[in-house]
C-alpha cells in the first residue's frame, strides 16, 4: 500500500479552482482600494472648483474662469506671503528637528537604565495631538500668567509676546512643532544608530581615531539614509501643517502664520471663496506630489537594498 | 567624572526638561484654582483641587460670568468611537490587502499599493472641502460613519504600510509547508500568516489609533458638534469665554491621557512599528 | 508512463531564467537524487513540482495526470525544507499532525499516527516541545515526520542534511533511506554534496544552470560523465582534465601526449584522431609511485592533501603538466620530493569535445 487513500482522494478535489485562485489578490485588496478611491471624486471636484469663480456668498456668479484663479494668486502679494511663511516654517522645523533629533539619539545611544527610561519618556510629546500641543503651549506662553514668560523674566527678558506678537509668532509655532516632532527623528535615528555594524567603530577605536572624525566620516554617512527619509517625511507634514498654527492663532496675528492650508481654510470658510481656496490647495498639492515622487523613489531604493540583502 | 560625561548628563537633563516639562506643568495647572494660576510669581506649592475635573466631567462649569454647559465627556466618547472605529475598519480592510500585496504577484498590484499609499501625501483640505459639500447632500455630516470612512485616508495607508512589511518577513517556506500539508490559502492566511504577523498588526493598530485620536482637521471640517472629538472640542473650549484656565488645563490633560497611556503600555510595539515602517516599508 | 514526469519545464524569476527546458522522469517508488551546485535551480524545481509556484512553460505530471490545474494542497506531494519550515507557534506534535488535521481525522487516530511516525524518527520524547526548543537534528526529523505522515505520493527533500551537524549528518545518511523505505514513497532528494549523491540514490540527476545534464546510476556518472561540467562536479578530488590531440602510433594503436610524454590510449574513440580534445583521467588512475623504477612518468610532488582515508597529491611533470593523484593510504605531508613518479592508466579515461564539452563515445 503506497499512497494513502486520503491523498489520492485529496488529489481529485479542487478542480477548476485556478480561476478563483487568480481572483484572490483582487478580492483581498479591492475593498481597501475602493475606500481610498472614494477620495478621487472630491479631488476632481476640487480641481473643478479651482477653475471656477465660485463664492458661496454669490452662487449665481459661479462660472468657469479657467486659470484666472491661479493667475490672480500669482499676482497676489498675500499668496507669495503664504509661500514665504510656509517655506520658513518648513525649513525651520525640519532643520531644527533634524539636528536636535540626532543630538538626542546620540545622547541616548548607550544602553543604560537612565537612557532606556528616557527613550520611553521622550516619545511622549510625539503622542500628543499637534493641535492639543499647540493649546498647551498657548497656555504656557500666555502673557499674563504663562510659566514661560515667568521663566524669561528670570533671565531678564521682559515682554516677550510669543504668539501675540507678529514678530515672534513664527518662533512660537516652530517651537511647538519641534517639541512634538523631534522625537520622530530621535526614535528613527536611535534605531538606525543601534543597528549600525560595530566593526568600523571598533576598528577606529583600536586605531586611535579621534571621535569627531569618527562621527563625521563614519557615523553620519551611514546614518544618512535614515536622516533623509525622516527629513522627507517631516517636510511633507510641515508644508501642509494646519493643526499647530490654526490652534494657536488661526493664522494671526495679522497673517504672520498664514501657511498654505490655514490660508485655504480661511478662504473657504471665512471668505466663502471656494474657487480661490481650491486653487491654493492645488498649488500645494502640486508641490507635495513632486516631493512624494522623490520620496517614493528613495523609499523604493531602500526597500531594494533591505530586501536584496535578505 | 569627566567633562564628557558631565556634558552628557547636562545635555540629557536639558533635553528631558524641554520635552517633559510642558506635560508636567499642564498637569500641575489642571489641579490649580484660577487664583493659583494667576498668581505671580507662579509657585509649585499650592493647594491642589480636583474641582476642574469634576466640573468638566459633570458638564457644567461655574465661573464669574455664570454657568456654562459643556459636554466634554461627549467629546471624549466621540474620540474613542472615531479612533476605535477607524482602526477596526482599517484592520479589516488593510490586513488582507497587505497580505495580497506581500504574497501575490498580480498585475497592477504594485500600482494599487502605490495608489493607496500615496493618498497619505495629499493635502487633506483639498479633499475635505468638496467632501463637505457631498456630506451635506448625503446627510453624513452628523454621523460617525462619515468621519470613520474619511479617517481611513490616514489609518488605511499606515496599517497597510506597516503590516505588509511584517508579512514579507515571514518565510515563504513556512506557508508553502502549510499548503502542502493540505490546507487552502485561506487557512494558511488565518492560521499561519496572521498569528506570525501579530506583533506587526498590533503595532499598526496602536499607531493608527493614536493618529486617529490626534486628528484635528478632518473633524474640524466635517464633524458636527455632536460628533466632534476632543481635539476640536478642546479648541472650542479654549476660545470660549468665561472658562477658567485650570479647567482648560484639565481638558487638555484628559485629551492626551489615552494616547499617552497607550504609548507607555505598548512603547516597544510603537517604536518597532514606526522604525520598521519607515525603513522597510 | 513514468510516475513523475516533468517535460520541458521553464521558469524565470525576474530577469533570470532559472529553469530552462528541464526534463525528468521518475518511476514509482524510486529514490532519485538531484545533484547540483548552489544556484542551479534545485529549490525552484522542487517548488514547481510541489505547485507552490507556477511554471512559465512545460508540464509536471504525477501518475499520468497533469498538475497544471491542481493546487499544491491537492497534489499529494510533500516537501521537507532545508530551513525546516516548522510552524513556530505550534508544538512539534502539532507540526507533525498538521497534514492529518487538514484531512479532518479523529483525535485518537491523529495521536496514534503521530506517535508512530515520531517513533520511527526517534523524536517521541520532544513532541510537546516548541520548535525553538529543538536542536537542528530534532527539527529536521520533525520536518521529515510532518512530510511522511500522510504517505505522500511524491516526497521532495530539499538538502535536508545541510543544516545538520556533521556527526548527525553521517548517521542520518544511513538512517534516512531505511526510514523512507518503510514508507514506499517516490522520493526526490536534492543535494549539493556529491558524496551524498553517490551514497543515497538509485539514480542521480546532475543539474546545472537550470537543466538536467545527465541521469544515471551514480557509478556510471562517475565513470562516464556526460560533459565537462559534470566531470568537474562529480568527483573529489576532481577529475584531471587535460587538452590533448590523439595520434596514431606506428604500431597501430592510438596514443595521446600528456606534457612531454606519449602514452597509450586504448579507449580513445577513433573519431578523435588528430583532433583537439580533452582527456579526463580520474586521480585514482594516476598511480603514485615512490620511486622512479619501471614503466613510469617522472614527476615532482608539489603538495599533499590528506582527505580522510585517502590522500590527494598534486604533481607536476615535464611539459607543464599538472596532475592530481589519489592514493588509498594515508601519506604524510612531506616537503616536495623530486624523486617521485606516477603511472597513468588510461583504460578508464574519457574523452570530451573541447567546444561542446560533451563526452565523445
Amino acid at each position: 500500500m503506497v499512497a494513502n487513500a486520503s491523498t489520492a482522494a485529496r488529489a481529485n478535489r479542487g478542480r477548476g479552482s485556478v480561476a478563483y485562485r487568480r481572483a484572490i489578490p483582487y478580492l483581498l485588496s479591492l475593498p481597501a482600494l475602493l475606500v481610498t478611491i472614494g477620495v478621487l471624486i472630491p479631488f476632481v471636484t476640487a480641481v473643478v472648483y479651482s477653475l471656477q469663480r465660485y463664492n458661496l456668498a454669490f452662487p449665481q456668479g459661479r462660472a468657469y474662469i479657467w486659470f484666472d484663479n491661479y493667475l490672480q494668486l500669482a499676482m497676489s502679494a498675500d499668496f507669495w506671503h503664504t509661500v514665504a511663511v510656509t517655506l520658513i516654517y518648513t525649513l525651520a522645523t525640519v532643520g531644527v528637528e533634524m539636528v536636535l533629533g540626532l543630538a538626542v539619539a546620540l545622547l541616548l545611544q548607550k544602553r543604560t537604565v537612565i537612557n532606556d527610561v528616557m527613550s520611553v519618556a521622550l516619545v511622549l510629546p510625539l503622542m500628543v495631538a499637534p493641535a492639543i500641543a499647540s493649546l498647551m503651549w498657548k497656555l504656557m506662553t500666555n502673557t499674563q500668567f504663562g510659566i514661560m514668560n515667568y521663566l524669561l523674566t528670570v533671565v531678564g527678558i521682559q515682554h516677550f509676546g510669543w504668539a501675540t506678537d507678529p514678530n515672534t509668532a513664527m518662533f512660537t509655532v516652530v517651537l511647538v512643532d519641534v517639541w512634538v516632532f523631534t522625537p520622530f527623528f530621535s526614535i528613527l535615528l536611535l534605531a538606525g544608530l543601534r543597528g549600525l555594524p560595530s566593526g568600523p567603530f571598533e576598528a577606529a577605536e583600536l586605531d586611535g581615531v579621534p571621535r569627531s572624525f569618527v562621527f563625521f566620516r563614519v557615523t553620519l554617512p551611514m546614518l544618512m539614509p535614515y536622516i533623509l527619509t525622516a527629513a522627507l517625511f517631516r517636510m511633507f507634514d510641515s508644508i501642509q501643517q494646519f493643526d499647530i498654527p490654526y490652534a494657536m492663532t488661526q493664522g494671526g496675528p495679522g497673517d504672520a502664520l498664514m501657511v498654505f492650508q490655514v490660508r485655504a481654510y480661511l478662504e473657504a470658510f471665512t471668505y466663502t471663496n471656494l474657487g480661490k481656496s481650491a486653487a491654493i490647495l492645488m498649488v500645494l498639492w502640486a508641490i507635495t506630489y513632486f516631493l512624494s515622487q522623490v520620496m517614493i523613489k528613495r523609499w523604493l531604493a531602500m526597500r531594494e537594498k533591505a530586501h536584496g540583502a535578505a | 567624572m569627566s567633562i564628557r560625561s558631565l556634558l552628557r548628563a547636562l545635555g540629557l537633563l536639558a533635553v528631558g526638561l524641554f520635552f517633559l516639562f510642558p506635560l508636567f506643568w499642564v498637569l500641575m495647572m489642571s489641579f490649580m484654582t484660577n487664583a493659583d494660576i494667576l498668581r505671580s510669581p507662579p509657585s509649585l506649592i499650592f493647594e491642589p483641587t480636583v474641582s476642574n475635573y469634576t466640573s468638566l466631567l459633570s458638564g457644567s462649569l461655574a465661573s464669574q460670568v455664570g454657568t456654562l454647559n459643556v459636554d466634554y465627556v461627549q467629546n471624549l466618547m466621540n474620540s474613542f468611537i472615531l479612533a476605535a472605529g477607524s482602526v477596526v475598519l482599517s484592520l479589516l480592510l488593510a490586513v488582507p490587502a497587505a497580505y495580497a500585496f506581500a504574497r501575490f504577484r498580480f498585475r497592477g498590484g504594485e500600482n494599487m499599493a502605490f495608489t493607496i499609499l500615496s493618498f497619505k501625501f495629499a493635502p487633506p483640505l483639498l479633499v475635505l472641502i468638496p467632501l463637505l459639500g457631498y456630506f451635506r447632500q448625503i446627510g453624513l455630516t452628523d454621523s460617525y460613519i462619515g468621519l470613520i470612512w474619511v479617517y481611513q485616508l490616514i489609518t488605511l495607508p499606515l496599517v497597510l504600510w506597516i503590516v505588509r512589511g511584517y508579512f514579507e518577513d515571514i518565510s515563504e517556506d513556512v506557508e508553502y509547508a502549510y499548503r502542502l500539508d493540505g490546507h487552502s490559502w485561506w487557512e494558511t492566511f488565518t492560521r499561519i500568516a496572521l498569528p506570525l504577523a501579530r506583533p506587526g498588526i498590533a503595532s499598526a493598530g496602536l499607531l493608527a489609533f493614536i493618529f486617529a485620536w490626534n486628528n484635528f482637521i478632518f473633524a474640524l471640517v466635517l464633524g458636527s458638534s455632536r460628533v466632534q472629538p476632543v481635539t476640536v472640542g478642546a479648541l472650542n473650549f479654549v476660545t470660549a469665554s468665561g472658562i477658567q484656565y485650570g479647567q482648560i488645563a484639565a481638558a487638555l490633560v484628559l485629551s492626551i491621557l489615552p494616547t499617552l497611556a497607550v504609548a507607555l503600555y505598548a512603547q516597544r510595539f510603537l517604536v518597532q512599528g514606526l522604525s520598521l515602517g519607515a525603513v522597510k516599508g | 508512463m513514468s510516475y513523475l514526469q516533468i517535460s520541458n519545464l521553464s521558469k524565470s524569476l525576474g530577469r533570470a531564467e532559472v529553469i530552462r527546458g528541464l526534463d525528468l522522469a521518475m518511476d514509482h517508488g524510486e529514490f532519485l537524487v538531484v545533484f547540483g551546485p548552489s544556484g542551479c535551480g534545485k529549490t525552484t524545481l522542487l517548488r514547481l513540482i510541489a505547485g507552490v509556484i507556477k511554471a512559465d512553460g512545460g508540464e509536471v505530471a504525477i501518475a499520468g495526470e497533469s498538475m497544471a490545474e491542481v493546487e499544491p494542497e491537492h497534489r499529494g506531494v510533500a516537501m521537507a525544507f532545508q530551513s525546516f519550515a516548522l510552524y513556530p507557534h505550534f508544538s512539534a506534535f502539532e507540526n507533525i499532525a498538521s497534514p492529518l488535521r487538514a484531512d479532518g481525522l479523529a483525535e485518537r487516530e491523529v495521536k496514534q499516527r503521530v506517535q508512530e511516525v515520531a517513533g520511527m524518527l526517534r523524536i517521541t520524547n520532544v513532541l510537546d516541545h516548541m520548535p525553538k526548543e529543538l536542536s537542528n537534528g530534532q527539527k529536521q526529523r520533525t520536518s521529515l515526520a510532518r512530510s511522511l505522515i500522510r504517505r505522500p505520493r511524491v516526497l521532495l527533500l530539499d538538502d535536508p542534511l545541510r543544516n545538520v551537524d556533521a556527526k548527525l549528518r553521517y548517521e542520518m545518511r544511513i538512517e534516512l533511506p531505511e526510514v523512507l523505505r518503510q514508507f514506499e514513497t517516490t522520493v526526490l532528494y536534492v543535494t549539493q554534496d556529491f558524496k551524498e549523491a553517490m551514497a543515497l540514490g538509485d539514480r542521480v540527476a546532475v543539474m546545472l544552470d537550470g537543466a538536467i545534464r545527465q541521469v544515471d546510476r551514480p557509478a556510471n556518472i562517475y565513470r562516464r560523465p556526460a560533459d565537462l561540467d559534470v566531470a568537474r562536479l562529480f568527483g573529489d578530488p576532481p577529475m584531471n582534465l587535460i587538452p590533448t590531440r590523439p595520434q596514431r602510433h606506428n604500431g597501430g594503436g592510438i596514443t595521446v601526449r600528456l606534457g612531454e610524454s606519449v602514452l597509450d590510449a586504448p579507449g580513445c574513440p577513433e573519431r578523435l584522431l588528430d583532433r583537439e580534445c580533452v582527456v579526463g583521467i580520474r586521480p585514482e588512475d594516476v598511480h603514485f609511485l615512490d620511486s622512479r623504477e619501471g614503466d613510469c612518468l617522472p614527476v615532482r610532488l608539489e603538495a599533499v592533501m590528506p582527505l580522510n582515508v585517502r590522500t590527494a597529491m598534486l604533481v607536476t611533470a615535464p611539459g607543464a603538466l599538472e596532475l592530481t593523484s589519489s592514493a588509498w593510504d594515508i601519506r604524510e605531508a612531506r616537503d616536495e620530493e623530486n624523486d617521485t613518479a606516477v603511472r597513468i592508466d588510461l583504460n578508464g579515461a574519457v574523452y570530451f569535445d573541447p567546444d561542446s564539452g560533451q563526452r565523445v563515445q
